[in-house]
């Protein structure tokens, strides 16, 4: 398998205990720093996917490649710190700690993951100066550094986990429907700072989404089937 | 700092309020554990300090652990007397280097009251230390200073309790009970001529008279009643009586010391065979442990107590955790999101209960000492108790150590609750 994709999958299917499986994927294949759009009904299973690409929970059959790697033969420990290396998450909502302040939550990442911090340090020349120009790139003012997460709007909170999704230039992004808790003007410019930031840095991006309005500004549009088999 | 450690104080320290509470509950309950400790070992200090410069205590026959309870801690009362001759026996034994005779029963507003010889100010040692004047002087010898017989000194604590001064003058009570106006001594009123310093010792609860100046008290009583009462004994006391008159003939105890300590089991063995009076001679050491044989048990439950107290404390800080968990299911999972393994989550939610059952110690340990520092005075005086306020006795780190124990145990069931709701959730914790 060439090592510049950054998804593979194949035959990958989820099942939770005593359920029919959730979903079934033939084939699926994102190349390095492209942009996939996943589609689907409520219940499909797109959070399980999500969980699978980002090693949370273990694969239980079929090929699923992320960056290159098997996940399905990495362990635990070896999967949290792909994750913590190469990938972001954001959430839905409630990305931030509420105790750090807007730098702390940014911070956290490199001071997590040393690799982060010296690939943060290698392009931007620190990692303080790499969170700064992810904020300026994602419309959020630096003025709102020092200020506990709890005072800022959704959208501005949106816009926190992103620059820390993004610190120390991971090469995948999963996002798992950042933009449901935004209004539908916002919504828009959000992803377009979002995927343009991602560009710059070269990631690829995995999003999961109800709204089919975002989906044109993505490089792969895949659609998840209900329940297959039910 | 530490992330982990950093990151634990932050999230801690956001949800202060409800850990404050259940560090003070932590605290309280070690400074129950820690408290009835020290008061115990500090309480036995003091007993084995208080009796530390006699050799044996001679009395009736009877109770050992009862005669060193009266006769040294004025604790309860002596049912029987010994007779003068077997303290004049006793005296003549050439291993024997002094005797001081102890002779109970009055008391002065509360406080007992001693008849002795002087030979107690020159050789009774209370902590290794002999007695110190703070003022004045010992009473005279009757047999050489008639007014002697009216002389009295006090204990350092009596004289500050009632602000008693050299030369005032004090009326005794009859019986310990400090019972109806007739039983008190006023037609025998004494003066006091010397004050102790403190020793932590009974002997500053103690007003000390001559064996002459106790019996004169009691001249012309019969059965208890005052010759006051006595309408029919118009007749006057004589005003002065010969002090040969008032050699008392009966003594509750005598105090013994020796040249060599190694003597004492014969010296006993020889006290205990004098054929005039039928004596029995106890080694202090012996008798109090005999005494602590008797107060184990309570002293153990008081121990229990501490420990199930404190031992429900920490599992109480483990179930308040717990439930704080739900509450933290979303921290759980953002630090997961970011590549922290569930075992970093256990250490991480460890670190915080750990800590609130550390400080809780630290807190519950100051905490005693300062009440101990503020309590001391009362200890002392009610008492007789001397506590000190300072590190922690052996015996007091092992259950700060099985209590820290027990600690990280409780504690490591939120910690196995954050592992399995870290991976139970993964990136998606229900939203609350």
């Amino acid at each position: 398998m060439p090592t510049s994709h950054a998804l593979h999958l194949s035959r990958l299917t989820h099942a939770w205990v005593d359920r029919p499986p959730l979903f079934e994927i033939d084939n699926l294949s994102l190349p390095q720093g492209q942009h996939l759009f996943i589609q689907g009904p409520s219940g499909c299973g797109k959070s399980t996917l999500l969980s699978l690409l980002a090693g949370v929970i273990q694969v239980q059959s079929g090929v699923c490649e992320v960056l290159g790697r098997d996940m399905a033969k990495l362990n635990q420990v070896q999967r949290d710190v792909l994750r913590g290396e190469q990938i972001g998450v954001i959430f839905q909502q409630f990305n931030l700690l509420t105790y750090l302040n807007v730098e702390a939550n940014t911070l956290l990442p490199t001071r997590l993951f040393p690799s982060r911090a010296a690939s943060a340090a290698k392009e931007w020349g620190s990692p303080k100066k790499q969170a700064e120009s992810l904020a300026n790139s994602l419309g959020l003012k630096t003025s709102l550094w020092r200020q506990p997460v709890n005072t800022l709007s959704v959208g501005q909170q949106q816009r926190v986990a992103a620059v820390r999704a993004l610190m120390g230039a991971p090469q995948l992004l999963i996002a798992d429907e950042p933009t449901s808790a935004l209004d539908e003007s916002n919504q828009m410019e959000f992803i377009e700072l979002l995927l343009s930031t991602a560009q710059r840095q070269n990631a690829s991006v995995v999003m999961v989404s109800h709204n089919p309005k975002l989906a044109p500004r993505f490089d792969q549009l895949f659609e998840m089937k209900s329940g297959v088999g039910e | 700092m530490n992330l982990w450690l950093s990151l634990a104080w932050q999230s801690a320290w956001s949800r202060r309020f409800a850990l404050i509470l259940v560090t003070v509950s932590v605290s309280v309950s070690v400074l129950i554990l820690l408290g009835v400790q020290q008061l115990r070992e500090d309480a036995k200090r003091s007993f084995s300090n208080a009796v530390s410069g006699v050799d044996l205590i001679v009395g009736p026959r009877g109770s050992a652990t009862e005669l060193m309870l009266y006769s040294v801690f004025q604790i309860g009362r002596p049912s029987k007397n010994m007779g003068i001759r077997g303290y004049e026996d006793i005296k003549l034994m050439p291993q024997v280097r002094w005797v001081i005779p102890i002779q109970l029963g009055d008391t002065y507003k509360g406080y007992p009251v001693l008849g002795t010889t002087a030979t107690l100010f020159t050789e009774f040692k209370s902590q290794g230390r002999g007695l110190e004047w703070a003022h004045g002087r010992a009473f005279g010898n009757p047999l050489s200073d008639a007014l002697a017989v009216n002389e009295v000194v006090l204990g350092a604590e009596v004289a500050a309790h009632f602000g008693h001064q050299i030369n005032d003058k004090l009326i005794l009570t009859h019986g310990a009970d400090g019972g109806p106006e007739d039983t008190d001594h006023d037609d025998h009123p004494l003066v006091i001529v010397g004050i102790l310093k403190p020793t932590g010792a009974p002997i500053d609860r103690s007003v000390l008279v001559n064996l002459e100046g106790f019996e004169s008290m009691h001249q012309g009583w019969g059965m208890g009643i005052s010759p006051k009462a006595l309408k029919s004994a118009a007749t006057a006391l004589p005003q002065a009586q010969s002090a040969v008159d008032l050699q008392p003939v009966n003594l509750s105890a005598v105090w013994v010391g020796l040249h060599h300590r190694a003597e004492v089991f014969s010296v006993k063995r020889k006290i205990e065979s004098l054929s005039r009076d039928p004596l029995m001679a106890v080694l202090p050491g012996v008798a109090l442990d005999e005494l602590w044989q008797v107060v184990k048990i309570v002293e153990n439950s008081l121990v229990v107590i501490g420990m199930m107290v404190s031992v429900s404390a920490m599992f109480s800080v483990a179930a308040v955790l717990l439930v704080a968990m739900s509450g933290r299911r979303k921290e759980l999972a953002i630090l997961r999101a970011m590549g922290a393994s569930p075992r970093a989550l256990m250490g991480f939610v460890l670190i915080e209960s750990v800590m609130v059952c550390f400080i809780g110690i630290v807190i519950g340990y100051a905490f005693t000492q300062c009440l101990i520092l503020i309590a001391q005075d009362m200890l002392r005086t009610q008492f007789g108790v001397m506590v000190q306020p300072g590190l922690p006795s052996l015996q007091a780190l092992i259950s700060i150590g099985a209590l820290f124990s027990v600690s990280v145990l409780a504690s490591l069931l939120p910690a196995w609750r954050a592992y399995s709701l870290s991976l139970m959730d993964g990136l998606h914790p229900p939203s609350v």
